[in-house]
């Protein structure tokens, strides 16, 4: 079952009194079920997208324009915003890329975590056990995300607590009201392999056992297919490619995609040691000096005129990708 | 001979004001290695286990309570500060945050040079275009200020700061930990293409083994304040003798297999 199904969503923002295209016709699906990792380097869109999705955007300085924002069949753009946000509010957890500005610094731990504790699975007559379960759902989730010694970690506040624990406590936070999808805005970004194992067998974990989806937004290359099962890939807001994780792994088209999966030397086991890594010239551009058509173009070793064109999605076996000129493709 | 060769230095942290305050005395040491011209060390271990604190021992930003830092034989003392500083230079953990905003590249790099050499305008400008060419920039950049640069163009730009005296050996505390995957390449290509033509010793800390695997010829591991173990990478990897080393290794290790079921 398709939960998220987004179409063409552009973002506009006022850049120095010009309308720019922050995000530019963006296709995302997730399904129930699936780990789904969008990735993409610095600034090229991925907490856009994610506060696009959950409606965290202001919109007064934005333009958000989509030809469809589903949820689970339901158009979210178009519903009132009272009942998007129920909707967000209990079917979608976020975890933030920034723990400490996420959590309310003047509360502690414990008292966080119990608020956003779904009750719906508490039978009604028993409403006056409300505190108990939620005790008890507390203690659970601090069991299942590992950390110790809750009763005094309950009592702490968000900055007496090392960065790695409290995204730990993150999940934990997305886990209380047992959503059907979490999305995770770059968990593991600076932490050491670990910690950084430790959360990624968690989200798999749940994934595995709820049943829940899981938007994993990241560009640690290694981190993204040790577990997920589909790939979206971003590159200065356009989507340029997206698939199942193992075909895009065995068969990029676009010369992007290629070029991130070279740029991890973990994932060639057959280079030398201290040999040039494969990598493409220049920066990704700045919102103030987009190119014009295909983003990718004065990076592109492919390139060519027609470039300046923005090439629409074309489709192989469930397979999307965005490129006039795809690698393996010699025959057009 | 060796071109850095640290023997037996410690030490000793009595303020305690770079760990937390429950923590009266944070003690590192003995540290013990060598390194060759054009080799590549990486420091690793947990946050807290003292690699920043030993980089800034090794560029004199901090001076060990005892032992020696040889640099072509030659011992380093705090009165041989000046030379150190022109033969160990340090990128720090946020090159921008060490950039200055307020002056140009160029004003940037040529402040070094008034400080440090006897060098006239003329020769001062050249030797700025030749380094900013050899980090793969343009003469125009030093034109350029901070805000004008990317973050791949400030990872270079660090690096031409580090590079403009002439070092025999660049500290680096987690430079590619900032970057993206492609810019991330640029630069390690960088490094490693410096090294091949300058013969540079190179001395990096960073939590991504991929790329210490990569480009390190040794590792030293470090837990609470100790170095636990060093060798050889591929020895490291394959062979690691510490449980700590041995749980690092085999949790990347399980993560770059998953890569292939
Ligand atoms: N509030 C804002 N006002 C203006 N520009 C913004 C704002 N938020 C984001 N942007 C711009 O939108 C682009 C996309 O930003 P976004 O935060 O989505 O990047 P990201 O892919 O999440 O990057 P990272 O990997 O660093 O988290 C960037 O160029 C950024 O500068
Ligand atoms: S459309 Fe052109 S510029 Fe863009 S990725 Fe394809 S070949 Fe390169
Ligand atoms: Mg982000």
């Amino acid at each position: 079952m398709i939960l998220l199904d987004v179409k063409n969503l552009t973002l506009e923002l006022e850049l120095a009194g010009e309308w720019v295209k922050a995000l530019d016709k963006i296709n995302l699906v997730i399904n129930q079920g699936q780990i789904h990792a969008l990735v993409g380097e610095s600034g090229s869109g991925k907490s856009l997208i994610v506060k696009a999705i959950v409606g965290a955007l202001p919109n007064k300085r934005w333009k958000i324009t989509a030809d469809r924002m589903n949820w689970r069949g339901q158009d979210l753009l178009s519903m009132s915003v009272q009942k998007r946000r129920e909707i967000v509010k209990s079917d979608i957890s976020v975890i933030f890329q920034n723990p400490i500005n996420s959590l309310d610094p003047l509360l502690n731990l414990g008292d966080q975590l119990k608020q956003s504790i779904n009750i719906a699975a508490l039978p009604k007559h028993l409403f006056w056990q409300r505190n108990q379960y939620k005790n008890r759902r507390v203690e659970e989730l601090l069991h299942r995300v590992g950390i110790k010694n809750h009763e005094r970690f309950l009592k702490t506040y968000p900055h007496q607590i090392p960065s790695n624990l409290l995204q730990k406590f993150m999940v934990a936070m997305a886990l209380a009201s047992d959503p059907k999808l979490i999305i995770a805005d770059d968990p593991t970004r600076g932490m050491e392999v670990t910690s950084k194992a430790q959360i990624l067998r968690l989200l798999s974990r749940v994934n595995q056992v709820k049943d829940t989806s899981i938007l994993f937004v990241s560009h640690d290359l290694l981190a993204i297919s040790s577990m997920s099962h589909c790939m979206t890939v971003l590159y200065s807001g356009q989507t340029v490619e997206t698939g199942e994780l193992q075909q895009l792994r065995k068969r990029a088209y676009h010369p992007y995609t290629q070029a991130l999966l070279d740029s991890a030397p973990s994932f060639r086991k057959d280079l030398p040691p201290k040999s040039p890594l494969t990598t493409l010239a220049g920066t990704i551009p700045t919102l103030h000096h987009l190119p014009i058509g295909c983003r990718l173009g004065p990076r592109c070793p492919r390139a060519r005129k027609e470039c300046v064109v923005t090439p629409s999605p074309r489709k192989i076996h469930g397979h999307y990708y965005s490129c006039h000129y795809p690698l393996h493709w010699a025959g057009r | 001979m060796d071109l850095i060769n640290v023997e037996n230095i410690r030490f000793e942290d009595k303020i305690s004001r770079l760990f937390t305050p429950a923590r009266t005395v944070f003690s590192l040491g003995p540290v013990n290695f060598d390194l060759q011209a054009g080799e590549t060390l990486a420091i690793i271990g947990d946050n807290g286990s003292g690699k920043s604190l030993l980089a800034k021992l090794l560029v004199g930003l901090e001076t060990p309570s005892s032992g020696k830092i040889l640099l072509n034989g030659l011992a380093l003392s705090t009165a041989h500060h000046k030379q150190k500083c022109h033969d160990i230079r340090m990128i720090f953990q946020n090159s921008t945050g060490s950039l200055n905003p307020g002056i140009t590249v160029g004003a940037m790099l040529e402040e070094p040079l008034i400080l440090n050499t006897e060098l006239n305008v003329q020769e001062r400008l050249s030797k700025i275009d030749n380094t900013l060419r050899l980090v793969g920039l343009l003469d125009d950049h030093k034109f350029f200020y901070r805000h004008m640069l990317s973050d791949g163009q400030k990872q270079r730009v660090a690096l031409a700061k580090a590079l403009i005296l002439d070092p025999k050996v660049i500290v680096a505390d987690e430079p590619f930990a900032a970057l993206d995957p492609s810019v991330r390449s640029q630069t390690v290509n960088l490094l490693m293409g410096l090294q091949r033509d300058l013969g540079l010793g190179f001395i990096f800390i960073s939590h991504n083994l991929g790329i210490v695997r990569h480009v390190a010829d040794k590792i030293l591991v470090m837990e609470n304040g100790a170095v636990i173990e060093s060798g050889k990478t591929d020895v490291i990897f394959n062979w690691p003798k510490e449980d700590y080393t041995k749980r690092l290794i085999e949790t990347h290790q399980q993560l770059v297999n998953s890569q292939y079921n």
